[in-house]
């Protein structure tokens, strides 16, 4: 029984990780209709700047959130504005759109070689192994703090978009862009600040990373993977969903220790990926629009 | 039916342009190198010089430019009593699998390179050793310890580094000391941990292999594997905690022995003995872990700069600080011993015959930096080096002493460890 509480412990410390991760996968395919897939290579260049931060400027990681926000949502929009926004819109954009990002993501992941090599890079905090005692067993202060950091993405970005008039320009142009037009609202400008958005929820992710993980310029593969199962799993386009989504993933890959042998838990995920794509297609909560 | 004189005249000429191009030229003569004495004997190599693995990659280059730079500043290799230079034609394989094979076809097939040193990683080195094996060309790596190289049959590729599984036993050899002084309990309750690679499958195998062979001290109580770049190793951890194991024998990359060893630190876990194969020691884990995160890990490697203190390990740490201005490591060490086995073996076959040098590097004993002081490659081997690991273990004061085998230590290791309350 022990056990079992620690491992769900574990499971939704996990899950606030997965979340984060994404947020801004699932915000920019539920708007754009674009699956991007440098969000993997954004985390990881978002990680080495959290490094740098701390190594030459000993900035604390959970500290360089502001700045890596701010850094990653105008790179996303300059990303938009240089090479998203030519793309055609709907089905005929698809392949474009993933053979561009690709693209994106093999210059960033590239860029990272050259500056930093392939070295593995480590941030060592004071509080990299301190531990919380909760219900019976130790856990990572650091998984805490990242479960926190998400939480708090998760509300804030629940309240931008339920809240705000820009989350619900975000929404309508997620249902209906040829509507939005005639209503009058910019869905270019919407479209620039999604991807902004989206991109620097990746950047958060890629920070919280850099506390937990060792990275290389290869970081961010396996995250992106996971990120479209999550966004799969919880409803293409619902950000709650999404952090359901993640919940699912990470208590499928911990308990699958009981099923399976320990390496074959991250297959677990990708199972379960083509199960709902089978069995319902619109996720394990139904299809949603943003919200 | 008859043929006319033109047919046969035809049929001639065809006949002798076929002979003609069955006619060995000079440089197919050259290629076989039966006989001749080349000006320089050319020595073909690929590495990982960018990519994942490009810091080891450029350490491996350290030890074979090393190695050639020594061998030349002799005169070069010793053919019959002419002394013939080395050249090394090394290229980037950007530590990809297709890019290493297809370097390696070219630099046998249209630039003729003589020998061939290998690449780095296991992964790597097993689709290249194929290449020189179909060329039948003398392959010999620094960079390849899985055993699954060495199990297929090869004739010409040879292996410098000792199997994984040597260093879990070297491992469990100094633990088995520990034991029978009564520091560690009998029998001891034994967690082994791999990731799925080849490299974890070795070091289970030496784990198991040793505990069988010592049936009453150990009992194994967990056996786990999981795969590479794990996110969350709370279910293994939880796991090995709940068997109350006593020795935690992890084999792990750097990334996932970093991520592993933070929960374990986190879960307030202690082990009386704690390893992650060969990882623990390394700059990066104590800037990773803090210096209290590693205290009393125990590690193995195939060579380290500890035992340089005579002979030609001396010489060798000692020209090696003096053209790098840094401490070499295994790295290094292995690719220095590749490259100067395979010029020993051209040396004794006192020709560039590659099936001469492949007998003579078979049949090589020499006297080397590694840890037994000699080196072979065993053909029930499969061709692969085969001696013992040194044992370090992380010392509070910051220090990495050699703690097995004894006659090469420079420290005393501790077990079990103090930190462990009860």
């Amino acid at each position: 029984m022990g056990e079992v509480v620690v491992l769900a412990v574990s499971a939704v410390l996990l899950a606030g990780f997965y979340a984060a991760m994404a947020y801004g996968l699932g915000l920019i395919y539920g708007v754009l209709r674009i699956v991007n897939l440098a969000h993997g290579g954004i985390i990881m260049a978002s990680a080495y700047v959290t490094w740098q931060l701390f190594d030459r400027f000993a900035v604390d990681p959970f500290a360089a959130i502001p700045v890596v926000l701010v850094l990653f949502f105008i790179l996303g929009m300059g990303i938009y504005l240089g090479l998203v926004r030519f793309l055609p819109r709907g089905p005929a954009g698809a392949v474009q759109s993933l053979l561009l990002l690709f693209g994106v993501w093999l210059v960033i992941r590239n860029v990272v070689y050259l500056l930093f090599t392939g070295n593995e890079q480590v941030i060592h905090t004071a509080y990299a192994t301190s531990s919380v005692r909760i219900l019976g067993g130790s856990f990572s202060a650091t998984r805490f703090a990242v479960f926190g950091v998400a939480v708090i993405a998760l509300i804030a970005l629940h309240l931008l978009l339920t809240r705000t008039y820009l989350g619900k320009a975000i929404r309508a142009v997620a249902q209906n862009p040829d509507s939005c037009t005639l209503a009058g609202i910019n869905v270019e400008r919407v479209y620039l600040l999604t991807f902004g958005l989206g991109t620097a929820l990746a950047g958060l992710a890629g920070v919280l990373a850099s506390t937990l993980f060792a990275i290389n310029p290869s970081f961010g593969a396996g995250e992106l993977l996971k990120s479209f199962v999550i966004i799969v799993l919880g409803g293409l386009g619902s950000i709650l969903g999404i952090a359901l989504g993640a919940l699912v993933l990470a208590f499928a890959e911990v308990f699958a220790v009981y099923a399976v042998p320990p390496y074959l838990t991250t297959a677990v995920g990708f199972v379960l990926l083509v199960v709902v794509l089978v069995l319902r297609p619109g996720g394990l909560f139904g299809q949603r629009v943003l919200r | 039916m008859t043929r006319s004189p033109r047919h046969s005249t035809v049929l001639l000429g065809v006949a002798v342009l076929v002979l003609a191009g069955c006619v060995p030229d000079r440089d197919d003569n050259r290629d076989s190198g039966a006989t001749t004495i080349p000006d320089t004997i050319v020595i073909g190599s690929t590495l990982p010089l960018t990519g994942t693995e490009s810091k080891t990659g450029g350490r491996f280059k350290q030890g074979y430019e090393l190695a050639v730079e020594l061998e030349n500043a002799d005169g070069g290799i010793d053919l019959g009593g002419t002394k013939v230079p080395v050249r090394l034609n090394l290229l980037d394989d950007t530590t990809d699998q297709a890019k290493a094979v297809n370097l390696a076809q070219r630099l046998i097939t249209q630039d003729k390179v003589n020998f061939f040193l290998g690449t780095y990683s296991t992964a790597v080195v097993e689709a290249q050793s194929t290449v020189a094996e179909q060329n039948k060309i003398p392959y010999v790596n620094g960079g390849g310890a899985a055993t699954s190289i060495y199990a297929k049959g090869f004739t010409w590729v040879f292996g410098t580094l000792a199997p994984v599984a040597n260093l879990a036993s070297t491992e469990m050899s100094w633990i088995d000391q520990q034991q029978a002084a009564g520091k560690l309990p009998k029998p001891a309750r034994v967690a082994i941990v791999w990731e799925n690679t080849s490299h974890g499958k070795d070091f289970r195998k030496g784990v198991q292999d040793f505990t069988a062979a010592h049936s009453g001290g150990y009992q194994v109580v967990t056996d786990e594997s999981f795969a590479l770049d794990g996110k969350d190793f709370s279910a293994i951890l939880s796991r090995v905690r709940a068997a109350h194991a006593d020795l935690l024998m992890v084999d792990a990359h750097l990334p996932d022995f970093i991520t592993m060893q933070r929960q374990y630190l986190s879960s307030d876990m202690c082990s009386k003995v704690l390893t992650y194969g060969a990882r623990g020691t390394e700059s990066d884990a104590r800037s990773a872990l803090g210096a209290d995160g590693v205290n009393y890990i125990l590690s193995a490697v195939w060579w380290n700069k500890q035992l340089g203190n005579a002979g030609l390990n001396k010489e060798f740490v000692d020209k090696f600080t003096a053209k790098y201005g840094t401490d070499p490591e295994w790295y290094q060490a292995l690719g220095y011993e590749a490259a100067r086995s395979l010029f020993t073996a051209i040396a004794q076959a006192g020709t560039v015959d590659k099936e001469q040098v492949r007998a003579k590097l078979s049949a090589l004993r020499m006297d080397s930096i590694l840890p037994g002081g000699t080196l072979s490659y065993p053909a029930d081997k499969g061709g692969q080096a085969d001696y013992p690991f040194v044992v370090q273990q992380n010392l509070p004061d910051g220090s990495s002493p050699i703690i097995y085998p004894a006659d090469v230590a420079t420290g005393t290791g501790v077990a079990p460890n103090p930190a462990c309350k009860g």
